[in-house]
């Protein structure tokens, strides 16, 4: 490490320390749960991993390799150690198969899940029918938090072992691999899957899979064929075995084969075929021809490295079939739903232009676009804006570049432009009538390194001209010296000079796109250029359409009279063309060769154009990459829902509001105002034994300790060392919780007067209405009000946070970021990225590790924060303020955590600017220091353990899905299946009973939960901070559950929520364009074990859609203030489930060790400049490896002195923050309006297929969401009005069993046929398929069959006759 | 018989070391004196053939035959049933050369040709068939056809989609249900009984509200009525757990027993079905004549066998079919749009409106005196939820061949007497999918049929597979016993006789899709179920 860099984390630490201290202070008063700091620094990787499995001598071993290898090299190095007996204590082999396994998952998932444990029952050996041995991996639901890349390691790890110990192969029956194949598909679609395999896909793997993966029976719906198996102990599906099969093993091919292929003990030839998705597509089926077509592959090595080229056009294919190209891939567009455009269809003309190369804000699956394109898009795309893409990944985050080419598009007046400049994008966008090209798209290199990729050929773009120039024999050096020059966008003059002088390929500046031309449309251009005339400079041709087209796919600037086209720069045209400047042709038809003609079918003039031009013109564009748009840009401030002050549980009395003063005034049959039955922790004062509920003892204000006392017995108990209380007697779990009458008016009334505050201090102050925590320790209500005071709410820790899409950049100009040179001086930054001092606000700075830059809306929430923090210091712990801070200059320099969805660590970051784009920028690294390893959003949403799924888990399910409403307000029940999916549930009564969604997960239920009824009769019950939809002026608001009053017009709701399910939680689902009024808001008891989510196929498909790269996009990190954490977070808070833990940060890493960080952030390149051979290489479609040792990437740097810096970048931006703050997708109002954008876009831009987007959004979101609902009407459950009772089928009185009330339908006729004449509208306007049409007239006759009565239709006049 | 002579044939070129095309087998068996056309068709055939093509045939019965049948000659039966084969004289002659549904079988010569089952059925006639000859000729008994449609609810949809709407089918359910069990127990409303002082005899009809069984490993047992509900237990011990097992929610039962001492639970003692009472006697033709029972053909898609299909239509045409005079179609006419994701990959004729029309032209096959009536299945173009109305008036002018009956899912047919519900078979899913496995499987579909008879009513259960719609009366129920239960849907053959009602569900005529396969699903396809009229007997033929 430079001293440079130890100065750094100096600096940090010592801040931290400050904070510490203060904190520690504070804490030893002992007014809070634990008398102490509860977030300890956490020690390194290698001790986590080995106190996690209690496998001692693991951490030393790791320690030993770590440095030396990737953590997979090394999970794959210690199997020998397990084999040898040197690591682990294991004389049978199945426990040294185990433990190598375990230690693997322990490995990648770094530590800090509980995956290797819970998710690995058991490995065993059992015999194959030829009487060998063979292994099989037991696996249970919990592995689905390791990841994907985990899984799939871990198979190759048991089948390592296995070669090592020689243990034979798995060789699975038939019917077992029919078994896999079916059991797959009934658990993604009970379940889901990030990834669904094909039948044929599962088979495949099935078949070769060399051990046998096991696993228990994670649900009750049973597979209907291949039931019984010998081997298979259960007809359920087992979620585990799935888990790894479909996630692990299918969607990691690419990277399993990376290891794979450095062990010669383990060869998994197969792999290549799941990369190359052959399998399922040949007729050939049962994987035959297949496994030939792997085995051939794997026995041919000379073939290895051609592999990845198999699924691409051969590159040495015959001459008429044209260039080499990336194979089109639909995949990004499946699932497309209602409001969020395509940008660009599958590899489509005039869509993105790959370039390569990487901006400073940028590289860690992004996509740098430019601002102008964002605007010309109607202003869909912003910074952090997430799409879908067709390659290298599978997802990116935008980013703002304007260093590349904007996009061209032609004007009502018929001029064509190149757009360049984001203002003027915004000042023509009005008279834009078609974008001809949305302009380029930079992906760096690293992404198709991290992705296994192969490079898709490049755009000629200055940067490899330059190269090419150079090693023409030009002196770029003297020529950038040069004032003069402009090598990047030199005169036409120069161009053309230098392309003659020095037998170069013309400057890309005026290389056309010949490729999107015909040779017949090239052929009429050069007879109509050579027809022109030339007038002031300006070429004028006759207009004609073909001409035109013909220079609208050229990208040929010109502006349009009636009859001729004006084109100012026409020189470097006509020479492409083969005419002089005399506008005389040299060239006649019969000079074209007929290689030339025939090229790609004459539908690529590019040799035709090289045959006639006197210089080398290259491709200017051959890779589109198609995308669309996937999840909005995220900046807000996370709040529980309903928003929480204080953890102090008021029960039902507070009101929907959860008002704590209402609580405390309200007055029971004795007359006593706020006394409440209340469950809180029962807490004793060590030094005169008082009972409290309190952490200070009233009487002697000395901290208390919980009190265990067995309920059912009286014996007080003790915790052991793990922190466990069980009875002695009773041998089960005791917990200090317990019911008593607490004064809520007294302690509201007294906390008032701790902290010196009147209740006109803040508008209202939220409790909560019970505790989740085990020991049901409330915290001090003082924290309440003085949250509520400075307008901050409460994370269910105690900690307040602020979700921020990630964004990485590297480096930054103060000026960017709201602050001066001067700042960053005093942060420690002394020079700017070319070593000069930094003196000027808009030098480039290297950024560093740990700094961040907080978003306009992050920064705000933060001063709130720390004048919360400094109020409470000073008012309750009676010390000294801590941030002073005036205006959010001051937030400079001050510390804070970084933390990511599902992950139990923190990440000390340091605030060095802002932006006012809706996301947080930091260093790769920052980012990839607050993950593990492939944990996708949805990954750990359905952990699942023995009393069910995690409630955390619903909330993370919620947050991910919460920040697109529209699409949920549209109803996306857009299950795959037409097919009923049935899946068990249990009513209130405990009873199971079979019910039909889409795909659901379901969780155990919250202590309480919130219902809403309406108007209509439909209810619902959610999680109390679950968020629901309001319609507020048209528009479709977020609110917390229980903030929604009574009054309320909530859009209708979808038939997710319809579905007779018992508590069905939807998620955000209700939205609707038809409203319904809300009638009642209650809080109740939960009364049943799991509540239901729905999954709606949006997330479904994200999650599909994600893949490799899921956890880098549009990932929402948070924020929180250092001393916050440390003052307010404590683990007594945190819900007593499992998985109640994930989200808090439970350690903190103080400085980032760039190798025990996510590797893929390694995989982001830093060098300047790439070399000529990528640019090559990228022409032959070869494998991103064949260049690697040319480009530098972070991993290259790891462990060295230059880990922490020298990342370099190819592209610069003017501003990180350029484009539209926040995407159309947010601004626009309702679910109609965009799609009626979405759909005039669609129109606009030439490289998408308008009807094709219709069609998918029929396809995808209508249709599924008519058919959902319609089964939904047809076997719905009702409630009653009156008393909420639920019944599975109509109570035969009619009326309600239970009260006597009004009994409604949950589904009614307008949530059915909202969607049917929109469907049917588009699907006319938009000219979609008979057979969608079809689909939507049946099913609009199934909606009258079964809505109107036959025999009261007037069918014609004669019925008035 | 053609049945040995097809088998010999090919035996015979086998010896004389040729294969054959299974025309040429069949056009061999045809031909006046096979031995001498096969050793003609050998001597025709070139030397370095290895298997004797039609057009050799052709070539040799030419030569040396030249009054043998023509191919296409009419009149003569394609097909032969086990029963029929005692025919003797004619029977060489009776092959001819069309392509015939045991062609496949012929040429590997080791399987019987007319791959038929029988349930007892009586020979077919073959004299008659001999009497008459093409289909004009042909003297079926137009005049003395009796076809009444009942239950039919097609342009009678009142229900609007209301919550009353979906009570009033509940308690049409529950009343015409309950009518049939009120004989058997004294039955007291649910509101009568929990007045009843504890230990009394008590009796109660209800549907089925909920059914679970408690820690002991008793069953409680939720009857509803118009009144309410009361929980019945049923003792482990009793005898009665497998009756339990095959209870279904919201079906129709009784249940007596006594009154637990605080009067809160009814104990059990028997439970009843509302079922087809064993003395049912079927009714009959007073003559002889036929109905084919089919199902699921499935036009339009990929995998609609139309070989199988032709052959079918080929045999109705011949003499041995002249008493099939009706034909009754339970459901999946066409493959259908959107009835399940990526379909129209899998669908040789995408639009719907031409897989009626292909529909059509393969109705048109069948002779046109034949009576025909059909209803939608889940794969037709109406509404999915049942009862199912006969399709529109758009798809009924396209299906205006043979003045086809087209009418509502499920529908009582009385033809000459005897009463066939047909229903599509939807509810066959959950039935097998909610019972155990010997009482419900989809390789004995006529059990879970059993199971629909003993509740006397289609679709009982509400609220998970069956989609229900709801009208002013449940069309679902059984009121009447019908002497033919017929359903299709789970493309698997099988029948029998439950209290003598004879139950078929007819297979499917088409062949395993992707998706069948992907759940180990072999369908039956390609067979259609005869039915005598007048013994309630019936054939099963393939043709494929």
């Amino acid at each position: 490490m430079r001293p440079d860099d130890e100065r750094y984390f100096a600096r940090i630490e010592e801040r931290l320390d400050e904070a510490w201290d203060v904190a520690e202070t504070a804490k030893e008063q002992g007014r809070d749960p634990e008398p102490e700091i509860e977030i300890p620094v956490a020690r390194d990787m290698a001790d986590r991993v080995e106190n996690i499995l209690g496998i001692d001598g693991v951490a030393e071993r790791v320690r030993d390799l770590e440095g030396e290898m990737s953590r997979e090299e090394a999970a794959l190095e210690l199997v020998t150690d397990f084999v040898d007996g040197n690591v682990g204590d294991y004389d049978s082999r199945e426990g040294k198969i185990e433990g190598a396994v375990r230690t693997a998952v322990a490995l990648l998932t770094e530590g800090v899940v509980a995956a290797p444990i819970e998710g690995i029952d058991r490995v065993e050996l059992l015999q194959n029918d030829d009487g060998t041995e063979f292994v099989n991996v037991y696996y249970a639901g919990p592995i689905r938090s390791a990841g994907g890349t985990a899984q799939a390691l871990s198979v190759l790890v048991a089948d390592y072992a296995r070669s090592l110990l020689d243990v034979d192969e798995y060789k699975p029956r038939d019917v077992e691999v029919e078994r896999y194949a079916e059991e797959i598909a009934l658990y993604d679609k009970e379940t889901g899957l990030q990834y669904t395999p094909k039948d044929k896909e599962s088979k495949f793997i099935a078949k070769h899979i060399p051990v046998m993966l096991d696993g228990e029976a994670t649900s009750d719906e049973e597979v209907s064929g291949f039931r019984d198996l010998e081997r298979v102990d259960t007809n359920s599906a087992r979620g585990g075995m799935c888990l790894v099969a479909a996630e692990g093993i299918a969607l990691k091919a690419p990277k399993i084969q990376r290891y794979t292929r450095d062990l010669d003990e383990v060869d998994w030839p197969w792999l290549q075929d799941l990369i190359d998705g052959t399998i399922g597509k040949d007729g050939a089926g049962d994987g035959d021809a297949a496994e030939a077509e792997g085995d051939a592959d794997g026995g041919d090595d000379a073939d290895e490295d051609a592999d990845p080229d198999a699924a691409e056009p051969e590159p040495a294919a015959d001459e008429a079939d044209g260039p080499p190209r990336a194979e089109p891939s639909q995949k990004f567009l499946r699932d497309l739903i209602a409001g969020r455009p395509v940008f660009t269809h599958p590899s489509e003309a005039g869509g993105f232009r790959l370039r390569y190369g990487r901006a400073r804000n940028h590289g860690f699956a992004t996509g740098g676009v430019h601002p102008a394109t964002m605007h010309i898009v109607d202003d869909f795309l912003a910074a952090g804006t997430q799409i879908k893409t067709e390659r290298p990944g599978k997802a990116h985050g935008v980013v703002p570049v304007d260093s590349i080419e904007g996009p061209t598009v032609r004007l009502a007046n018929g001029e064509v432009r190149r757009i360049d400049d984001p203002e003027e994008a915004k000042a023509v966008r009005n008279g834009i009538e078609k974008v001809l090209d949305l302009g380029e798209y930079l992906v760096n290199y690293g992404e198709f390194v991290e992705n296994n990729h192969p490079l898709a050929p490049a755009s000629y773009a200055p940067e490899w001209w330059v190269q090419e120039f150079e090693a023409a024999g030009a002196d770029v050096r003297a020529l950038r010296d040069d004032p003069h020059v402009d090598l990047e966008h030199p005169t036409v003059d120069r161009a053309l000079d230098w392309a003659r002088e020095y037998d170069c390929p013309l400057h890309p500046e005026y290389t056309y796109l010949w490729h999107d031309v015909s040779v017949d449309a090239f052929e009429a251009l050069a007879d109509a250029v050579a027809a022109g005339e030339v007038v002031e400079g300006v070429l004028a041709i006759e207009r004609t359409d073909a001409v035109r087209d013909a220079l609208e796919s050229l990208l040929v600037e010109h502006a349009a009279t009636p009859d001729a086209l004006r084109i100012p720069t026409w020189r470097p045209l006509a020479r492409s063309l083969g005419i002089d400047d005399g506008l005389r042709k040299e060239w006649s038809e019969a000079d074209l060769s007929t290689p030339a003609r025939g090229y790609a079918d004459g539908e690529n003039a590019i040799r035709a154009v090289n045959e006639v031009a006197p210089f080398e013109v290259r491709e200017r564009a051959p890779t589109r990459i198609g995308n669309r748009m996937g999840r909005p840009e995220k900046s807000e401030s996370r709040d529980l829902s309903p928003a929480v002050h204080t953890l102090f549980p008021i029960n039902e009395a507070g009101g929907p509001q959860r008002d704590v003063a209402e609580a405390a005034n309200e007055m029971d049959d004795t007359g006593h105002r706020g006394r409440h039955e209340l469950q809180v922790s029962d807490r004793v004062c060590p030094d005169c034994g008082e009972h409290t509920y309190a952490a200070l003892c009233p009487d002697c204000e000395t901290h208390t300790e919980p009190h265990y006392e067995c309920n059912d017995c009286g014996t007080v108990c003790e915790p052991d060392e793990a922190g466990r209380v069980e009875c002695p007697n009773c041998e089960w779990e005791v917990t200090a919780a317990t019911y008593q009458e607490v004064d809520v008016n007294d302690a509201y009334r007294s906390a008032l007067e701790t902290v010196g505050e009147r209740e006109s201090a803040f508008e209202i102050l939220k409790g909560v209405q019970g505790l989740t925590s085990r020991n049901k320790t409330p915290e001090p209500i003082e924290k309440g009000v003085l949250r509520a005071k400075n307008g901050v709410t409460s994370f269910k820790d105690g900690t307040v946070r602020y979700d921020m899409t990630d964004l990485p950049v590297t480096a930054v100009r103060p000026e960017e970021l709201d602050v001066t040179a001067d700042h960053f001086r005093e942060l420690g930054y002394e020079t700017d990225i070319d070593g000069e001092p930094l003196r000027h606000d808009d030098q480039v700075v290297e950024l560093r590790v740990q700094d961040i830059v907080l978003s306009d809306g992050a920064a705000e929430h933060m001063l709130k924060t720390a004048d919360f923090v400094d109020d409470l210091l000073e008012q309750f712990y009676g010390l000294d303020r801590f941030y002073e801070v005036n205006e959010r200059d001051d937030l400079v320099g001050e510390l804070v955590f970084g933390m990511a969805p599902h992950t139990s660590a923190a990440t000390v970051g340091r605030v060095v600017g802002f932006t006012s784009a809706a996301v947080g920028y930091a260093h790769p690294y920052f980012h990839a220091a607050k993950r593990r390893n492939c944990f996708h959003p949805e990954t750990e949403i359905e952990y699942q353990d023995d009393a069910g799924w995690h409630r955390k888990t619903i909330e993370t399910f919620v947050e991910d899905r919460l920040d697109d409403p529209r699409t949920d307000d549209f109803g996306t029940l857009v299950e795959e299946l037409d097919g009923a999916i049935e899946v068990p549930s249990i009513d209130e009564r405990g009873n199971r009973s079979t019910q039909s969604v889409t795909a659901v997960s379901k969780h155990p239920s919250q202590d309480h939960l919130v219902r809403i009824e309406t108007r209509r009769g439909r209810s619902i019950r959610v999680t109390p901070d679950h968020t629901m939809l309001r319609v507020v002026d048209g528009g479709i608001q977020k609110i917390a559950a229980n903030e929604l009053e009574v009054g309320d017009t909530v859009p209708l709701s979808p038939s997710q929520q319809n579905v007779p399910m018992d508590a069905a939680t939807s998620t955000a689902t209700d939205g609707r364009i038809k409203t319904d009024e809300v009638t009642s808001v209650s809080f109740l008891e939960s009364d049943v074990e799991y509540t239901y989510n729905l999954t709606v196929a949006e997330t479904h498909t994200l999650a599909a859609n994600d893949l490799s790269v899921s956890q880098c996009d549009g990932d929402e990190d948070c924020v929180m203030l250092l001393m916050d954490g440390l003052l307010n977070f404590s683990k007594t808070f945190l819900p007593d489930q499992r998985g109640g833990r994930m989200d808090a940060p439970l350690v903190m890493s103080s400085r980032i060790d760039p190798s025990e960080i996510d590797d893929e952030a390694h995989n982001v390149d830093i060098v300047r400049e790439y070399p000529l051979e990528l640019y090559e290489a990228s022409r032959e479609l070869a494998d991103p490896e064949e260049v690697e040792e040319l480009i530098q990437i972070g991993e290259d740097t790891l462990g060295t002195d230059g880990e922490y810096h020298g990342f370099d970048h190819t592209h610069d931006t003017t501003d990180i923050a350029m484009g539209p703050d926040l995407s159309a997708y947010k601004t626009l109002g309702d679910m109609m309006e965009k799609m009626d954008a979405q759909l005039e876009l669609a129109r606009k831009l030439r490289a998408v297929d308008e009807t094709d987007v219709a069609e998918r959004v029929i396809e995808y979101h209508f249709l599924p969401d008519i058919i959902g609902n319609l089964r939904a009407f047809s076997r719905q459950e009702t409630r009653c009005l009156d008393c909420g009772e639920k019944y599975r089928r109509m109570p035969l009185s009619g009326e309600c069993r239970e009260c006597g009330g009004r009994v409604n339908l949950t589904v009614h006729e307008g949530s059915v046929s909202k969607y049917v004449d929109t469907a049917i509208e588009v699907a006319d306007r938009f000219g979609c398929r008979p057979y969608t049409k079809q689909r939507l007239k049946v099913l609009e006759q199934s909606l009258e069959s079964i809505f109107e009565d036959d025999t009261n239709k007037q069918s014609g006049i004669a019925d008035f006759m | 018989m053609p049945l040995e002579s097809n088998a010999r044939i090919a035996k015979a070129l086998a010896e004389r070391g040729y294969n054959a095309e299974r025309e040429a087998v069949t056009l061999l068996a045809g031909a006046t004196d096979p031995a001498a056309a096969v050793a003609a068709a050998v001597d025709c055939a070139p030397d370095d053939a290895l298997r004797i093509t039609a057009d050799h045939v052709r070539e040799a019965i030419a030569d040396t035959d030249e009054s043998a049948a023509s191919p296409d000659e009419p009149g003569q039966s394609p097909v032969e049933t086990e029963g029929s084969g005692d025919t003797g004289a004619g029977g060489t002659k009776a092959v001819s050369g069309a392509a015939t549904t045991d062609a496949i079988d012929s040429t590997t010569a080791d399987s019987a040709i007319a791959d038929s089952t029988t349930a007892g059925s009586p020979p077919a006639d073959s004299g008659t068939a001999n009497a008459s000859s093409a289909d004009g000729d042909r003297a079926r008994g137009s005049d003395l056809r009796e076809l009444e449609v009942g239950n039919d609810m097609t342009g009678r949809s009142t229900g609007t989609g209301e919550y009353t709407d979906f009570v009033t089918t509940f308690r049409d359910r529950y009343e015409r249900l309950s009518k049939i069990l009120r004989g058997r127990v004294n039955h007291r409303p649910a509101e009568a009984i929990a007045d009843m002082p504890g230990g009394s005899d008590a009796a109660m009809i209800g549907l089925v509200n909920d059914v679970r069984s408690t820690k002991s490993g008793h069953w409680l047992i939720e009857l509803e009525d118009t009144t309410g509900t009361f929980p019945a237990l049923v003792m482990k011990d009793k005898g009665l757990a497998d009756v339990v097992d095959e209870i279904l929610m919201d079906e129709c039962v009784a249940v007596e027993g006594t009154l637990a001492d605080d009067a809160g639970i009814l104990f059990a003692d028997s439970l009843h079905f509302p079922d087809v009472p064993r003395t049912h006697r079927p009714g009959g033709a007073d003559r002889h004549v036929q109905a084919a029972l089919i199902s699921d053909v499935h036009v339009g898609s990929d995998e609609f066998m139309a070989d199988a299909w032709h052959s079918f239509t080929d045999w109705l045409h011949t003499p041995e079919a002249d008493p099939v005079e009706y034909l009754l179609l339970a459901g999946d006419m066409v493959e259908g749009v959107g009835v399940y994701p990526d379909q129209d990959e899998e669908l040789e004729i995408v639009d719907i409106y031409e897989q009626y029309e292909a529909f059509a032209e393969h109705l048109k096959e069948v002779p046109a005196d034949t009576e025909v009536v059909m209803i939608p299945g889940n794969h037709d173009a109406v509404r999915l939820a049942e009862p199912q109305p006969g399709f529109n008036d758009e798809i009924r002018e396209i299906l205006d061949v043979h003045d086809a009956q087209i009418v509502s899912n499920p529908a009582t047919v009385s033809v000459e007497g005897v009463e066939v519900l047909m229903y599509h078979g939807v509810s066959l899913d959950e039935v097998i999918a909610e019972l155990p496995e010997e009482k419900a499987s989809y390789d004995e579909p006529h059990k879970a049929m059993y199971q629909l008879l003993k509740k006397r009513h289609v679709a009982p259960q509400f609220g998970g597979h069956t989609r229900v719609a709801p009208e002013e009366r449940d069309y679902l129920v059984i009121e009447d016993v019908p002497d033919v239960f017929h359903t299709g849907h789970v493309h698997k053959l099988g029948w029998g006789k439950y209290h003598n009602v004879l139950s078929v569900n007819s297979g499917c005529w088409q062949a395993q899709t992707d998706f069948q396969k992907s759940v180990n699903i072999d369908p039956d396809a390609g067979y259609a179920p005869i039915l005598d009229l007048d013994t309630l007997d019936m054939t099963v033929r393939k043709f494929s």
